[in-house]
């Protein structure tokens, strides 16, 4: 076992993409991006909707953190690897005695890393605005984040999995469209089961529809905001559920990864 | 079959073809190349730009799948990490990851093999010594010029004390004294007894430290053995240097087959050693002073310059 999968090598590979991102303006200039984005939106939330702020405000802010997590997973994800061959380091790793599967496993430990710095970071931003507008912040808070933490590395899974097989840019839009369709699948499964509208009228569209809800991750499992808002708590059971859907998932996009990964060439 | 008589190296008919684009173009890049490298030694891979020998090295190092053909390292297979375990690999212009220093970077491909945190420190600090970067130690790769780079790209090959040494060009962007110095790392290894096998199209690098050379040329090996036979085979010749020669002398001497050069004020004739008396005889007629006659072995040089003009040739 620990010829096929090594601690020691995952852990250098993960440690050093952590690294990478540390030491990379473009993504401080991401993470910093995201907080004024975070800012601006529960400003702008604010301003809209007087009297009822913190609720709505507080909705819009895991929305808001958790979009920002997901474009940082699908721009990272979509160059964890390209940029290692593009670049042409890999030749100097994969030449060494670690195994192509745990190369990819080490680099998306590394992106999960710095998701989780990132996701926290915007939600300590987000619970001081929200204890300023006088709001409370407690534990029901801390589940929804980690929820949010699951949604982002599960679309870096899904970016990975689209790198292997195409350029970084139709990656990241078919990652985004993961990610908004997969936000949108009770909504998909409402209008297939209604007796009206386009997938009725649309033999196609339904097809597509009904392929989404089969094959793609529902997301909006890791949205907890209107539970949260209306004061129903998140209950440990839910959270295994949640942690082993994104795992279940989480593993078959990391193995089509991982398949196509092994059979390429480098050149 | 022994350790010992186990070659260290075999392509067995190896071939790569490119496609390029939808695969309407394609590179034929190697053709067909067999090759046994011996444990313990030093054996060049030489060939011009574009011969191959980047390719192949890639094959051997199963970062690349051959077409066709078959590839036997330490009498295992690359894409086994036991195997990989024992081999070093310099890629040619090889590329870091810039936003560490020297030692991270070092201690980062340690870490790929499983080594110990303390002999880790220990082996970086002797290689940085080894390749004489011990005083950047702790400065950004960002910050390394090119051949301190190659200098880095030395010592991560050499990390975890391999058998084997596969190093595409490894004195590329080097200065002449680290071209001396990576010359005497790389002699040194085959004291130590382990086996390297390194491209180049340098001559000089082949003619004072390899054992055997193979020449490859097209995606073909036209030639192999020790280089003292390979230039041996060859008939020894003269070089003339003759100053104030007529035309008529010129055309006389180009009939017996001579090769003529004119270097500042000077002529440099070479030809065949039988034509030598004539050609001095024709010399002295047409009014020219000679100034030196040498007798001349063929270089790899010229070897290589005939091998890659004949494949060329026949090409097209
Ligand atoms: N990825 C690739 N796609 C298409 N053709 C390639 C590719 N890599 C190499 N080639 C072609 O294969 C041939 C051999 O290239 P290779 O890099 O092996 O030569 P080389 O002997 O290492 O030359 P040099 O001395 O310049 O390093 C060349 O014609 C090159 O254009
Ligand atoms: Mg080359």
């Amino acid at each position: 076992m620990a010829d096929i999968v090594s601690t020691v090598r995952i852990g250098a590979v993960a440690r050093n993409t952590f690294r990478e991102a540390l030491r990379n303006r473009a993504f401080m200039g991401l993470v910093a991006f995201s907080i004024a984005f975070i800012l601006l939106s529960l400003a702008l939330s604010e301003m809209a909707v007087v009297g009822q702020e913190a609720r709505v405000v507080q909705s819009f802010g895991f929305f808001a953190i958790s979009l920002a997590g997901a474009i940082t997973a699908v721009v990272m994800g979509a160059l964890l690897v390209y940029k290692e061959i593009e670049r042409k380091t890999i030749y100097t790793i994969v030449s060494k005695p670690i195994h192509r599967h745990e190369f990819i496993i080490g680099k998306l430990f590394g992106l999960i890393g710095i998701l989780i710095v990132q996701v926290a970071i915007l939600g300590i931003v987000w619970a001081m605005v929200t204890s300023i507008q006088g709001g409370d912040v407690g534990a029901e808070h801390l589940k929804g984040i980690a929820l949010i933490v699951l949604e982002v590395s599960l679309v870096a899974c899904v970016a990975v999995m689209f790198s292997a097989f195409s350029s970084p840019v139709l990656t990241g839009l078919f990652s985004l469209g993961v990610f908004a369709t997969g936000r949108l699948i009770p909504l998909i499964e409402e209008m297939l089961s209604a007796n009206r509208g386009l997938f009725v009228e649309n033999a196609f569209a339904r097809f597509v529809g009904e392929a989404a809800v089969t094959v793609l991750p529902d997301l909006s499992v890791f949205n907890v905001s209107q539970q949260v808002l209306l004061g129903v708590p998140v209950h440990l059971s839910y959270m295994g559920e949640a942690i082993v859907y994104a795992l279940a998932y989480g593993l078959v996009f990391l193995v089509i990864a991982i398949w196509a990964f092994e059979r390429r060439d480098f050149i | 079959m022994s350790e010992a008589s186990t070659p260290a190296l075999v392509f067995k008919g190896l071939e790569k073809e490119f496609k390029l684009g939808l695969g309407l173009t394609r590179v034929h890049a190697v053709r067909g190349v067999d090759l046994e490298v011996q444990p313990g030694e030093i054996f060049g891979y030489l060939g011009p730009n574009g011969a191959g020998k980047t390719t192949s090295m890639k094959m051997a190092m199963g970062l690349i799948q051959p077409t066709a053909g078959s590839i036997r390292v330490l009498g295992g297979d690359i894409a086994d990490p036991a195997i990989r375990r024992r081999i070093g690999y310099l890629p040619e212009h090889p590329f870091f990851y810039d936003y560490l220093t020297a030692f991270e970077i070092l201690d980062f491909y340690g870490q790929l093999y499983e080594l110990p945190r303390k002999a880790r420190r220990k082996r970086i600090d002797s290689l940085l010594e080894l390749v004489g970067l011990a005083h950047a130690r702790d400065r950004t790769l960002r910050r390394f010029s090119k051949g301190m780079l190659q200098r880095v790209g030395i010592a991560q090959a050499l990390i975890a004390d391999p058998d084997l040494v596969i190093l595409d060009e490894p004195l590329s962007g080097l200065d002449p004294m680290g071209r001396r110095e990576v010359r005497n790392i790389i002699v040194s290894l085959r004291e130590q007894g382990k086996t390297v096998f390194f491209s180049t199209h340098i001559l000089n690098d082949i003619e004072t430290i390899c054992d055997r050379v193979a020449m490859i040329v097209e995606g073909q090996v036209v030639r192999v053995g020790p280089l003292a036979e390979m230039l041996r085979s060859e008939s020894m010749g003269v070089e003339i240097v003759a100053h104030e020669v007529a035309d008529g002398t010129r055309e006389r001497l180009e009939s017996l087959g001579a090769g003529l050069e004119v270097v500042g004020l000077a002529t440099r004739i070479r030809l065949a050693g039988e034509h030598q008396a004539t050609a001095l005889q024709a010399l002295m007629e047409g009014g020219a002073s000679v100034t030196h006659v040498n007798p001349h072995r063929v270089s790899l040089e010229e070897l290589f310059v005939r091998e890659a003009a004949e494949a060329g040739g026949a090409d097209g």
